[in-house]
């Protein structure tokens, strides 16, 4: 009886053991960058790392938002923002109908579109990127908004044509074709019945474009120069010039912060697309 | 409606010859995706066939046919980037693979706490790749990173220079890029493990087999046609990594971690030379769609084996 019991017992001490390395694992660079950026630079420089604060300062925060910044993250913050948002709006806009179409009609080659739309990722970005940088600059998009939206629009897509596609197909047909018995004609199915079946993958997607905008940082590095154009994360790499440490870990943390919350928000969400798609 | 046994959607059969409305829905994607991925891929294949003058300003010299290839396969750089690419992308799906299917099976059973560790294991995800490079250049700063002071606080004498040295640069890229891919993979698995039906795996247990060899001749096998695609995506984001190595090394010390990817970048924008880098993209790219296709076929292979 014993030594049945303590059989369970051990697997339970090994397992409550490995969830504690998993976590130290994973959440210790993350626990790092956020304690760096509230403790003073003459802790931060010392040999001995604390890794128990015994205060907080959120000095570091106020120095990189602040106008005197020598890298304007208050101000790539606000570039990433229009850039990331327009970037959402475009591509889910233009992605909609045409995941809709792939999907319920019949497009003359609407396999291989939707086979060329996956394949894409497959080849290295920069492929891409020489012929466009050469476009840019000709067209004068260099330094401009719509130099950094249309690359980011065009990245995100193929993909989002295909996170839509499973929005679309998860609607039940007779609720579209109970319509069409109805004589509402393709633009109403579409206005009426479609999209707001569709609000929760709207929803999604309008997140995922911005996710991606925001995080993108080949693009501003080569499509952009100004200080004035300057993204979130170019913003961010360009600080790593600086010399005070914790002011670029506050604004890695700043950086990350925006995207973490989301996931942290739709860890569900995300978890569930992802087993959709194993179990198909 | 010829076939009634295979019902076509109402919505397909009414708009098969109204190809029109359809084709102007999909149109606009396929002309954005079309302009900028088709066009510049046909003008890297025309660069990297050409001699290219990019000052004052871009022009095309002259025809130089497959020069900038063999130049390529003639020079040692290539190769040294051909081979830090591959050891790279495979010990990122090894590690990887082996670290996320430990955590998926932990996460598979039931204890306290599991829903917290699900999010904290999701989080590496949600971090920028611009942020994590920073984040771990801080980590293994020599002097007063986290790393280290982790080692001194176990007792650990002077100190190791993680981004200094050849090796142990490229397997300092490697950790934080582990790092970040396995949440992804946890997930994946995760969700394969859960398929994989409890009752095969009690069935083995009650034929007496070890956890062991439970796991190496049930699990493993049935868990292959999930662990196999799990890999091609990492193998395809191995080839794509640049944000981490711009930031933690920028391919050195002398050339370590200079990834066929990164090399890429040097040659189009370092150096300028477009023909060269066009000619490297084109060999990356071969060399990604072979291995995709080797891992394809250990798929179907995998498929039948598992029997799904």
């Amino acid at each position: 009886m014993r030594a049945r019991s303590s059989r369970p017992t051990r697997r339970r001490v090994i397992t409550y053991l490995a969830a504690g390395v998993v976590l130290i694992l994973m959440a210790f660079p993350l626990y790092g960058i956020m304690l760096t950026s509230v403790q003073f630079e003459r802790d931060i420089r010392s040999a001995d790392v604390a890794f128990v604060p015994t205060y907080i300062t959120t000095k570091h925060y106020s120095e990189v938002l602040s106008a005197e910044s020598g890298v304007p993250v208050a101000e790539s913050m606000i570039n990433s923002l229009v850039v990331g948002v327009t970037t959402a709006l475009v591509t889910v806009l233009v992605a909609i109908p045409a995941a809709y179409a792939l999907n319920r009609m019949r497009v003359p080659g609407g396999r291989v579109i939707l086979g060329g739309f996956a394949a894409i990722y497959v080849l290295p970005t920069l492929l891409f990127v020489m012929p466009l940088f050469i476009t840019m600059v000709q067209l004068g998009l260099y330094d401009t908004y719509i130099g950094l939206v249309l690359p980011y629009v065009a990245f995100t897509l193929p993909f989002m044509v295909w996170i839509m596609g499973s929005f679309v197909r998860s609607i039940p047909v007779s609720v579209e074709e109970m319509a069409l018995i109805d004589g509402a004609g393709l633009f109403q199915l579409l206005i009426r019945i479609v999209l707001p079946l569709l609000r929760p993958g709207i929803f999604a997607g309008l997140l995922l474009g911005f996710v991606l905008a925001w995080v993108e940082f080949l693009t501003p590095l080569l499509f952009t120069s100004k200080l004035s154009m300057l993204t979130v994360t170019l913003g961010l790499f360009r600080s790593t010039m600086d010399i005070a440490i914790g002011q670029l870990a506050a604004a890695t943390v700043l950086t990350a912060l925006p995207v973490i919350l989301i996931t942290a928000f739709f860890q569900k969400n995300i978890t569930e697309v992802i087993t959709a798609g194993v179990e198909r | 409606m010829t076939d009634p046994v295979r019902a076509i959607p109402l919505v397909r059969t009414k708009y098969r010859r109204g190809h029109r409305a359809a084709i102007a829905m999909v149109a606009p994607a396929v002309l954005i995706v079309a302009g900028v991925y088709l066009y510049p891929a046909v003008a890297t294949v025309a660069y990297s066939l050409s001699d290219i003058d990019l000052s004052p300003r871009f022009r095309i010299v002259r025809l130089v046919w497959f020069a900038n290839f063999v130049n390529q396969l003639q020079s040692a750089a290539f190769w040294e980037a051909t081979r830090i690419t591959l050891y790279f992308g495979l010990m990122l799906c090894l590690l990887t693979v082996a670290l996320s299917f430990a955590i998926a099976s932990l996460l598979n059973q039931t204890f306290l706490g599991r829903g917290l560790l699900r999010v904290v294991v999701l989080l590496p995800w949600a971090v920028p790749p611009v942020a994590s490079g920073v984040l771990w250049v801080q980590m293994f700063h020599a002097e007063f990173g986290f790393l280290n002071g982790l080692l001194r606080a176990l007792g650990a004498e002077g100190e190791v220079i993680w981004l200094g040295g050849q090796t142990i640069a490229l397997h300092s890229v490697l950790i934080a890029e582990v790092w970040r891919w396995i949440p992804f993979a946890t997930i994946f698995l995760l969700a394969g493990l859960q398929v994989v039906p409890r009752t095969v795996k009690e069935a083995a247990a009650i034929d007496g087999a070890g956890s062991w060899r439970t796991f190496t001749n049930v699990t493993l096998p049935l868990m292959m046609p999930v662990v196999i695609p799990v890999v091609i995506f990492l193998f395809v984001w191995a080839m794509k990594v640049f944000d981490t190595i711009y930031v933690l090394t920028r391919g050195g010390p002398s050339r370590s971690t200079t990834t066929l990817n990164y090399l890429v970048y040097r040659q189009g924008f370092e150096q300028f030379d477009f023909g060269s880098a066009a000619a490297t993209a084109y060999l990356l790219s071969a060399l990604t769609v072979m291995a995709i296709a080797g891992l394809g076929w250990m798929l179907t292979r995998a498929r039948r084996l598992a029997g799904t």
